[in-house]
């Protein structure tokens, strides 16, 4: 038999002890995977959904919050033209956006940016010009796109189309009307694959908001500056409307995600020191136990370091299997979670190999930090007093 | 120092405990010729195992000379490799690893060599052989009898040809009849390996098994018989 194969075989001597030592580093090593997983995929849906769009300035209605409260359409349609005027501008498109409950019937609109919202809050609705989409960041559909001033024609994302197990040419029936499905689109952004479109004056005639938009999707010329346009545009209608940028909402959505991250790091940390601590605990009494066996060992002329690096690698051994058994329950307690929860439609798991080489780092640490103690006395034993050991 | 025919050779070896309290040797000399059996005896407390644990560099004296297999122990840096290569232990315990097979534990001593994995497995399987226990060898040594755990102490002690062996009560934890067994085993190998076989004991009729007896009382050499 190989050392390492000894040092595999040692910490199964007691079973019910390392077992319970595993159990204990597993759950620390599984909440750090599973929120690795989950603030992950948060991440790449949030940089797709500001990715989303070609659209650099979101334009709304002055003293409304910049990720858009709920509200009617409170921007005259006019401005948009207005906007579009201006230096630096390269296209504007007025959005006028819905939300819809379609279990209950009941609807209001929304300032904010466009399309996105999820079936079980209310399914969004945008209203938009078709030749327009690609500012709300549809650039392709499957199907047609809806036509201008039709009544009954709508196209929906992916997520919701499989939520609502509709596809091309069925009906979806909102504000008391059936709508036919003309396409189905899909951006990557999981708010806005979860919503629909519709042609602008449709939507407004369906929420009593002629002649209303709720924000205006702006992009500018390619030599422009998003900050000196930006400032245009609130210059011309100081009182009347503000501007956020997708550059302004990213770093918004970078503190937030760099808080996620630091709360997973500090999680980690608590693992290794609680994790840690479970060890030495385990690995002490494990040499207590085999303090006359160490005596045997020495005696046959085994090494101090050889005695250390099987100590500290049965702590090892002990910490990489509570890593598997942590990640292989993460991940299949993510997946079962997200597809049981309304959640699963706006969050893809992240299986990003650094997570894993985060949760077997730990572990490693853990096992080394945990197994350095009780190894080095072990290795320190004087042999005679090991033998006398009852 | 050492006249060639002798491998275990000591001069006024001292050794106390308890800062003093205590003097387990008391300015020990004796001499024990290669491939020599010698019984050693004595009263509880005499000094004979600590007169053990010093040639199997266990323990070191604190003053005197010892020299064992052309080594000095007092000032030797590391006795490991020493331990591992030129002696060989059997307790009266047997001190075997409970976890590991009977062949797993004739093995353990092997790790400190350069032997392949392959190599280790058949040296501890010829002497397991040597020992009949070659239809034991994945057993753990906890279902084995007494005289049986002593038997792969025995091998696992000779695994890496030591130059002697030491046996501290090798049959304390036996019944006569297998005790008699294990003995002749000991007798049996020291000539078929030609090894110098040290053992500690209380027993008068064990001893007399022996080619010298040595009596040990209060950390000195009280007396040395052939027998």
């Amino acid at each position: 038999m190989s050392f390492i194969s000894l040092v595999v075989k040692n910490p199964f001597r007691n079973k019910t002890r390392s077992s319970l030592a595993i159990v204990g580093i597993a759950i620390g090593i599984m909440v750090i995977v599973a929120l690795g997983m989950i603030t992950g995929g948060l991440k790449t849906s949030t940089q797709s959904t500001l990715k989303a769009g070609s659209a650099e300035i979101t334009v709304i209605q002055a003293g409304s919050s910049g990720s858009g409260g709920f509200g009617s359409g409170s921007i005259n349609q006019s401005r948009v033209a207005d906007v579009q005027k201006l230096s630096g501008v390269k296209d504007a498109a007025g959005t006028l956006r819905a939300s819809y409950d379609l279990q209950g019937s009941n609807s209001s609109s929304s300032s904010g940016s466009p399309g996105g919202g999820l079936p079980s809050m209310g399914f969004s609705i945008t209203g938009i010009n078709s030749d327009k989409l690609s500012l709300a960041g549809v650039d392709s559909v499957n199907g047609t796109a809806f036509t201008n001033g039709s009544v009954n024609e709508i196209i929906v994302g992916k997520t919701a189309a499989q939520d609502l197990n509709k596809t091309v040419g069925d009906t979806v029936n909102l504000y008391g009307k059936d709508f036919k499905i003309t396409g189905i689109f899909e951006t990557g952004s999981f708010m806005t694959d979860s919503g629909a479109f519709m042609s602008l004056e449709t939507l407004q005639n369906l929420t009593n908001n002629q002649n209303k938009v709720s924000s205006i999707a702006v992009k500018i010329n390619d030599n422009a500056n998003t900050t000196e346009v930006s400032k245009t545009i609130q210059d011309a209608y100081p009182n009347e409307l503000n501007t956020t940028t997708a550059a302004a909402q990213e770093s918004r959505i970078n503190q937030g995600l760099s808080f996620i991250d630091t709360a997973s790091w500090a999680i980690s940390l608590l693992a290794i020191f609680i994790g840690g601590v479970g060890v030495i605990n385990t690995m002490i009494m494990s040499v207590y136990e085999r303090t006359r066996e160490i005596g045997v060992l020495k005696a046959v002329g085994w090494k101090d370091r050889r005695i250390l690096g099987m100590i500290l690698g049965e702590s090892i051994v002990l910490t990489l299997i509570a890593a598997v058994v942590g990640t292989v329950v993460a991940v299949v307690g993510v997946e079962v979670l997200l597809s049981v929860s309304t959640f699963g439609t706006v969050i893809q798991p992240s299986f990003s190999l650094d997570i894993f080489l985060r949760a077997f780092g730990v572990a490693f640490l853990v096992g080394i930090i945990g197994g350095l103690y009780p190894a080095y006395r072990a290795s320190r034993l004087a042999p005679t007093e090991a033998l006398r050991y009852e | 120092m050492n006249n060639g025919n002798n491998i275990i050779e000591i001069r006024n070896l001292k050794k106390s405990y308890d800062k003093g309290k205590i003097n387990a040797l008391n300015g020990l000399d004796l001499e024990i010729k290669k491939g020599e059996f010698v019984s050693i005896m004595g009263p509880s407390g005499s000094g004979k195992s600590t007169l053990l644990n010093m040639i199997g560099a266990l323990d070191r004296g604190d003053e005197g000379s010892i020299e064992v297999a052309g080594v000095d122990l007092m000032h030797k840096s590391s006795l490991n490799e020493f331990r591992s290569t030129e002696i060989g232990f059997v307790f009266q315990m047997h001190n075997l690893i409970p976890n590991l097979t009977v062949l797993e534990n004739v093995e353990i001593p092997m790790y400190e060599t350069k032997l392949s994995s392959k190599e280790m497995h058949q040296r501890a399987l010829e002497l397991l052989k040597s020992v009949n226990l070659e239809d034991k060898i994945d057993q753990n040594p906890t279902k084995l009898s007494g005289g049986e755990r002593q038997r792969v102490a025995i091998a696992r002690a000779l695994v890496n040809h030591p130059s002697i062996i030491l046996a501290d009560e090798p049959t304390g934890a036996l019944d006569s009849k297998t005790g008699d067994i294990i003995l002749s085993l000991l007798k049996e190998l020291h000539q078929k390996e030609r090894v110098t076989l040290v053992m500690v004991t209380h027993e008068p009729y064990v001893a007399q098994m022996a080619g010298r007896i040595i009596n040990v009382l209060d950390g000195r050499i009280e007396s040395s018989n052939l027998t």
